[in-house]
């Protein structure tokens, strides 16, 4: 199983390809093959983020509160 | 804990009061984006006069007004065309068309982003993995790819996970057993009621026995109560000679419980789903194990048509068994979807589930695999039919089966039928979703 630290670290990796993949868009200058592409990438983020980002501060709350 | 036993060990194995937090977070979450989003949905809670700010705790999500199909129906084929104002995105954001059977009415659509498409495969590859689907498995899917969703997210889902996926698109049911033997298909996902028909289909046509000519090891199954009735169960893993998992969902919620290889009871996906169950007469929260009512079930991540506390009508009960084997947290609902609360009825003044009927037929050997049940009144007396087929070479033991069936019956049921043998081959044959129960009661 995971250690509470990894998630964080997962965590904030995802936030990353998140927000790598947002500024993709920014400079695509329209180009829907950057664009499609990356509004896939950040589908994929969203699972991501639903099967850990979301979870993350109800995990490590008792390490917070210890 | 081995972690490569789940497909998201970090939610599947999450302890019960961390699980219940997160679902509090998700539904405070679902709820606003519905406010926010969608005229129907601002409307209804307003009516209501609940708000977003309103939801504190699991009681405050009882004050939720409940989303019925008939409320969608009725939302529905105007601006935006056709979703209507439950859509909460652009329409040009809409990738993906789908549409429920219509079984109980007008049909209702289905708009998904790509977003909502990948939860959608996302929640399957939970019921897949559990299930032991695996990369190393080539995945044969006899399903005709159209506007039901069924089996698409299947499909997705498998391919997430690393499968060789065959897709048995168009091909008819020969053609589709010749395929699964030419490419030696590991898995399977069909209904129980195709299950059953290919396997009849292959040995009477083409000879071939599905346990013992075929490679099929695990079949992942839904749509249809019986792959959690028992007899069906193990007619379909004794003439595959394969594992039956079976899972439920929907299309307006989403595909929300799996059974895992041990077995035990479907696991309610609580990381992705809230279901609630609630009596039928009085709408009160049922916890207890072992007691039926009706689902009221909440989608967390869907977004361009939220589900949040749709009435399902689907009946179903949670298990007395607190802990599965197989160390996932997520709590387990007994024996399925038993039936929807349409079809569950009085007859005689006895309350009928058309499900018990099948754990009966399917449990005697020498009856086919189909069946049907029709209730009708004459004058101020309910009467309720039974036809069955008799395996042919069991021609000489009607009279037993006879006697075995009323027993069995009367057991199971508390009620007696009027039995009607067919001749073997007669009575329909369904390749998705079957139509067994009439009730002709209703509309007279």
């Amino acid at each position: 199983m995971l250690e509470e630290h990894n998630i964080k670290l997962i965590t904030d990796k995802i936030e990353t390809i998140k927000r790598t993949a947002t500024e993709l868009k920014k400079i695509s200058g329209g180009i829907q093959a950057i664009d499609r592409n990356a509004d896939r990438i950040l589908a994929s983020v969203k699972m991501l983020e639903i099967n850990i980002s979301d979870a993350v501060d109800i995990i490590t709350v008792d390490e917070m509160e210890r | 804990m081995n972690a490569e036993m789940y497909w998201n060990p970090v939610l599947e194995t999450l302890p019960r009061e961390k699980i219940q937090k997160l679902q509090l977070k998700k539904f405070q979450r679902i709820f606003r984006w519905a406010y926010e989003h969608s005229k129907f949905h601002r409307k209804l809670y307003s009516d209501a006069g609940i708000e977003p700010g309103d939801i504190k705790t699991f009681n405050d999500i009882r004050r939720v007004p409940k989303v019925e199909k008939a409320m969608m129906r009725s939302v529905q084929k105007k601006e935006p065309y056709p979703y209507g104002d439950m859509l909460c995105v652009p329409l040009e954001q809409i990738t993906e068309y789908h549409q429920t059977s219509g079984t109980t009415g007008q049909p209702v659509y289905q708009p998904d982003t790509w977003q909502d498409w990948e939860w959608m495969s996302e929640s399957w590859a939970y019921i897949l993995y559990a299930q032991s689907f695996r990369n190393y498995d080539r995945v044969f899917i006899p399903f005709g790819y159209n506007i039901f969703i069924a089996f698409w997210t299947g499909h997705y889902a498998a391919e997430k996970i690393g499968c060789e996926v065959v897709p048995g698109g168009v091909l008819d049911t020969e053609a589709r057993i010749l395929k699964m033997q030419e490419v030696r298909a590991t898995a399977l996902i069909a209904t129980p009621t195709y299950l059953l028909r290919m396997a009849e289909v292959a040995k009477t046509k083409l000879g071939i026995g599905p346990a013992t000519d075929l490679c099929v090891t695990k079949i992942a199954t839904g749509a249809e109560p019986g792959g959690s009735i028992p007899a069906t169960k193990k007619r379909i893993e004794e003439t595959w000679g394969a594992k039956l998992y079976e899972h439920s969902g929907g299309t307006e919620m989403g595909a929300w419980n799996y059974e895992c290889v041990a077995q035990c009871g479907l696991h309610v996906n609580e990381g992705l789903f809230l279901v609630e169950i609630e009596d039928v007469d009085t709408g009160e929260l049922i916890t207890d194990p072992n007691r039926m009512g009706k689902m009221v079930i909440t989608s967390f991540d869907r977004l361009a048509q939220p589900c949040v506390r749709f009435d399902s009508k689907d009946m179903i009960q949670w298990s007395s068994i607190d802990r599965c084997e197989c160390g996932r947290t997520f709590r387990l609902i007994k024996g399925g979807i038993i039936g929807r609360a349409d079809d569950i009825t009085k007859v005689k003044g006895v309350l009928f589930a058309p499900s018990s009927v099948e754990e009966v037929v399917r449990g005697i050997p020498e009856l086919g695999n189909e069946y049907e049940i029709i209730v009708a009144r004459k004058g101020d007396v309910d009467g309720i039919t039974l036809r069955i087929e008799l395996l042919p070479q069991h021609r000489e033991r009607i009279s037993a089966v006879r006697e075995e069936l009323v027993r069995q019956l009367r057991i199971k049921t508390n009620l007696r039928y009027n039995l009607e043998f067919c001749d073997y081959g007669t009575l329909p044959r369904y390749e998705v979703k079957s139509k067994r129960f009439k009730d002709l009661r209703k509309g007279s």
